[in-house]
């Protein structure tokens, strides 16, 4: 391994997609030599992240500082532990979502697409540049790179309901972006600097400035990251939904809300500091919050119709798990916070690529009309129940062992409330699947069934002859291997968490961020 | 040589614009390259004195050899030298991407735009660099007078805007003059320095406080601070093109810098600050210009008006910051002199460019023009998130300098101000990106996978394009690099002791 270019990955790590979305635009009519510039930008960018986790694990994070952005702050990259692994999640799924889209958006003959892949690309550069920020104020340049290039996908089928959630979108997300400036400007005024330190940065303020001032700000940040949707901020997400899945798959289930998660975490154990979160009794009152999520948004999974719409509800409660990981300041708890950010998004990713499969192959929508599915779409089905028991937590699916570490945490920490709310939540996310689970095996196909793009083909559900149509044509194929890889992925990093060394670069993490306690 | 550059600025236009109008008799096509030879003589010189000014520090120059108070002194310190490239930077770019603009529009008044233009344009560099009260005076008729004319020569409504603008500058300009009698009836003299120097024995005197306020309002009604924005709207969305996109940007912020210099240099930062209170009635009035504008602008279907309307908001940014006059938002306010001048110039040629193309200026001649009009999209871009205050645009480093002096002084209302035009800002600005993206929500055409077939056909012309692009590529640039503008030029223009 070359060391001496190592400095720079980060960079190059950044110009790969932002090179791609430019490739993009370029090629625009020429749609099979567009589609391999996503690819090969998603393979170029996960060879590098991968390329530097073990040497961070190694030898400790990697800094590059561009330039001065304003006294006291530079525009400045840092691969550390917990960057990597949100970068490793993002541009890991991004090359199995962009096979994805290119099965999905072909097959569905959509509109402007050299306009969805760019804005893609672009909001791959957002997503990468926030893990590898250096300091607050890098991190909101892409946090805003983030909202903005994502409005075109969510407004894409530009029917006024997708329009109007696109400015529902941007109505919360920019909106809670100023929040996040305030949150940075009164930082950057109590201590001269926005750096992400693994003790927090904010514990010679604790002297200068107000309790009142530093709990304040807290909130202004945790609105400012509005794109975790925690509860009462969560309203922009189930209307998203408008947008095509593959956008719902990475976007809404990992990237902007990782993202969002991943801006609490920073500001809990990276600028705050479990000290001053633990004196400020902060980690309490986050908690609340996230307790309050898990709770509501289950209990809102379980009447939805529409199976996007409850995926929603699932990701903003499994969201909320997250925080409340990172509420619980324990280095367990925070452990499995961290890890659940890529299992988490890998078997989310498992069911919202599923739900986009019915979408395209089956024209289905809502969990009311999927009846029988299960034997027109067998893997397909496979895999969500593989995805929906992750959800839950079972082993052995990759959603157990983020869940294991988050309850122990909870006892850890003493605050066994908490590993009740846990317990609660886990039993509503099996609640609200089952009705899927159900309707489509066990449902009767309707006499009359009509499958979108074979026009008027009836399936018999007594013919002998094989009754998959996933096969039917190789379009669809780019639709259900990557969903059959996430699938499998989940399984095997809850036997392996070491892959991709997520598990190595957590416990790296939060033996930094827990210094000597 | 160098010495002379104060000015050589001023009269090498003036007298351009003479011979402009005298060979536009003989040959037409002669105005256009002789007003470009006297801005780009203009550039030149103001690149020279900034980088004297930085090294050497201040230039005097004495009219006619005649020291002050008797002479005229034209007197370049920083704040000054940095207006001067900017005004006649972004007047020569202005002039050479609406070229094509003059020609549609005013095919028969060729001459006279041009020498008018460089006139006007003579006049702001004139303001800029002057360092005597009449003469300020002087100069600012002579660029009024050419606004006037030129804003004219516009579409339908023109003549009866320009008239009101008419009516109210003349009164501003009128009190301007009425405040320097006061000053001069009391002082004896008209240099600004020499002022600086007398003025501090007669604080108490009563003619001196009615000289100040009619200065500041005089100043005030030329820089269109609410309540006394009335004619800026009208006229300058009326105007031709190229008149607005080379009056907007630089006309009112010309004047804001003439507020500083008569707030901070002409009257001790004490006097303004503490004597008079007339810094925190200033801050006030900005918090209420920036809502207001705001609120208008999202009422308007008229591109230019609308960003009219955020040009109000905009100088209720500049002078709410001078209003909270701490060293870090006056920096704030004159780099965002610097921006707004810049951001606004960007989207004014865009509108040009749209007027070009589409023949008109309302939000709907947008449709679709990501996909018609790709580059002047990025273009528009580009300048729309410049004043949303997105990074790394410069709209977002001087609203962050204004931000954290606004904090650091407790002027919550303005902080909450800034933050809600932001919000109001991104509704103007996504309202358009709406129309331009989505051009099927609008038409219902059968449109191809991928970009449309010809998209060079409907674009601007590249004489257009190109310096529109320098425009807004100077808009990131500025934004990364702005820690070396405001190290080695700006910190130097805030005035001692704030």
């Amino acid at each position: 391994m070359e060391y001496l270019t190592m400095e720079y990955r980060p960079l190059l790590a950044i110009l790969g997609p932002t090179v791609a979305s430019l490739l993009i635009v370029l090629t625009g009519n020429r749609p099979n030599l567009r589609e391999s510039w996503t690819l090969l930008g998603g393979l170029f960018l996960f060879a590098t992240v991968i390329s530097i986790s073990p040497f961070v694990l190694k030898e400790g994070p990697i800094g590059l500082s561009l330039f001065k952005l304003l006294p006291g702050v530079d525009f400045a990259f840092k691969a550390d532990a917990f960057g990597l692994i949100f970068a490793t999640t993002s541009s890991s799924l991004w090359i199995l979502v962009s096979l994805y889209s290119i099965g999905y958006m072909r097959s569905l003959k959509e509109h402007a697409q050299t306009r969805y892949y760019f804005s893609f690309a672009v909001a791959l550069v957002g997503a990468i540049g926030i893990a590898f920020s250096a300091n607050l104020v890098t991190m909101f340049v892409f946090y805003e790179i983030l909202t903005i290039s994502t409005y075109p996908l969510v407004a894409h089928e530009e029917s006024p309901e997708a329009i109007s959630a696109g400015h529902k979108y941007l109505a919360y997300l920019l909106t809670s972006g100023l929040f996040f400036l305030v949150g940075i400007l009164v930082t950057y005024l109590a201590v001269g600097t926005t750096e992400f330190q693994p003790q927090g940065i904010l514990k010679t303020a604790l002297g200068s400035t107000s309790k009142l001032t530093l709990q304040i700000v807290f909130f202004c940040f945790l609105i400012g990251f509005a794109k975790a949707a925690w509860m009462p901020l969560h309203a922009w997400l189930p209307s998203a939904m408008v947008a095509p899945t593959p956008v719902s798959a990475l976007l809404h289930a990992v990237a902007v809300v990782k993202a969002g998660v991943f801006g609490i975490i920073r500001i809990v154990c990276y600028i705050y500091g479990i000290d001053v979160m633990q004196s400020l009794g902060l980690g309490l009152a986050l908690a609340c919050v996230a307790a309050f999520t898990i709770l509501v948004a289950n209990l809102y999974a379980i009447g939805q119709n529409n199976l996007k719409r409850m995926l929603a509800y699932s990701t903003i409660n499994q969201l909320s798990f997250i925080i409340l990981g990172v509420a619980l300041l324990s280095p367990m708890a925070v452990t499995g916070a961290m890890i659940h950010i890529p299992f988490h998004g890998f078997m989310k990713i498992t069911l919202f690529l599923c739900a986009g499969a019915i979408t395209a192959i089956a024209g289905k929508r809502d969990i009311s009309d999927m009846k029988g599915i299960g034997r027109i779409l067998p893997v397909t089905m496979l895999a969500f129940i593989i995805g929906a028991f992750g959800m839950a937590g079972a082993p052995p699916l990759a959603g157990f062992i983020s869940k294991w570490h988050i309850s122990l945490g909870a006892i850890q920490s003493g605050q066994m409330v908490f590993l009740l709310v846990i317990l609660i939540g886990s039993l509503l996310d099996v609640i609200y699947f089952f009705p899927v689970i159900r309707t489509a095996f066990f449902g009767k196909i309707p006499e009359n069934q009509v499958i979108k793009g074979d026009l008027e083909e009836k399936v018999d559900l007594y013919s002998e002859q094989p009754r998959s149509i996933e096969a039917r044509r190789p379009l669809y194929l780019f639709m259900v291997v990557p969903l059959s890889i996430t699938a499998i992925f989940s399984i095997l990093l809850c036997l392996f968490p070491r892959m991709f060394y997520i598990y190595d670069l957590a416990l790296a993490a939060v033996e930094n961020i827990f210094g000597g306690m | 040589m160098i010495q002379q550059l104060p000015v050589i600025i001023v009269v090498f236009p003036l007298l351009l614009s003479f011979f402009i109008f005298m060979a536009g008799w003989w040959n037409k096509k002669l105005c256009f390259p002789l007003a470009v030879f006297a801005l780009a003589g203009c550039v030149l010189s103001s690149v020279a004195i900034l980088v004297n000014v930085i090294n050497q520090g201040p230039i005097h120059y004495w009219l006619g050899g005649w020291p002050p108070p008797w002479g005229i002194e034209y007197l370049v310190d920083h704040l000054n030298a940095l207006m001067l490239v900017l005004v006649s930077s972004l007047s020569l770019l202005v002039a050479i991407s609406t070229k094509r603009n003059v020609e549609a529009e005013l095919p028969e008044k060729i001459p006279s735009f041009w020498s008018l233009y460089v006139l006007l344009i003579t006049g702001l560099l004139g303001i800029t660099v002057t360092g005597d009260m009449f003469n300020l005076f002087v100069l600012l008729e002579v660029a009024s007078l050419a606004a006037y004319a030129l804003i004219a020569m516009g579409e339908k409504h023109a003549t009866y805007a320009s008239f009101r603008y008419i009516v109210i500058g003349t009164i501003g300009a009128s009190w301007y003059l009425l405040g320097i009698g006061y000053l001069y009836i009391v002082t004896g003299s008209l240099n600004m320095i020499n002022l600086s120097q007398i003025l501090p024995d007669l604080y108490q005197s009563k003619a001196v406080m009615v000289g100040f306020a009619f200065i500041l309002l005089g100043v005030c009604i030329k820089m269109a601070l609410f309540p006394l924005h009335v004619w800026l709207p009208d006229a300058y969305t009326r105007a031709p093109s190229a008149v607005s996109a080379a009056i907007a940007p630089l006309m009112t912020k010309v004047m804001a810098y003439v507020l500083i210099r008569v707030l901070f240099t002409v009257f001790k930062p004490e006097y303004s600050i503490q004597n008079l209170h007339a810094t925190d009635i200033l801050s006030w009035i900005g918090t209420i210009a920036i809502l207001f504008g705001g609120i208008m602008a999202l009422s308007q279907s008229d591109f230019k008006k609308m960003l009219c309307y955020i040009m109000v908001a905009e100088i209720g940014y500049i002078v709410g910051g001078i209003g909270i006059a701490n060293a870090t938002a006056l920096k704030g306010a004159i780099f965002h002199i610097i921006n707004d001048a810049i951001m606004v110039a960007c989207l004014f040629l865009v509108a040009s460019m749209v007027m070009y193309k589409t023949k008109g200026h309302q939000i709907s001649n947008f449709k679709g023009i990501f996909r018609k009009m790709p580059y002047s999209a990025a273009i528009f871009t580009v300048g729309a998130l410049a004043v949303i205050g997105v990074p790394p645009t410069c709209g977002f480093f001087s609203k962050w300098y204004l931000l954290l002096g606004g904090i650091q002084a407790n002027h919550w209302a303005f902080v909450i101000a800034l933050l809600i035009a932001t919000l109001i800002n991104v509704a103007l600005f996504f309202r358009i990106f709406d129309v331009g993206l989505y051009l099927h929500a609008f038409q219902h055409e059968p449109e191809s996978d991928g970009m449309a077939s010809s998209p060079q056909s409907h674009e601007a012309p590249l004489i257009m394009l190109i310096p529109a692009a320098m425009i807004a590529i100077a808009i990131i640039v500025i934004g990364i690099f702005n820690q070396t503008i405001v190290n080695n030029i700006i910190k130097f223009a805030v005035p001692m002791g704030l």
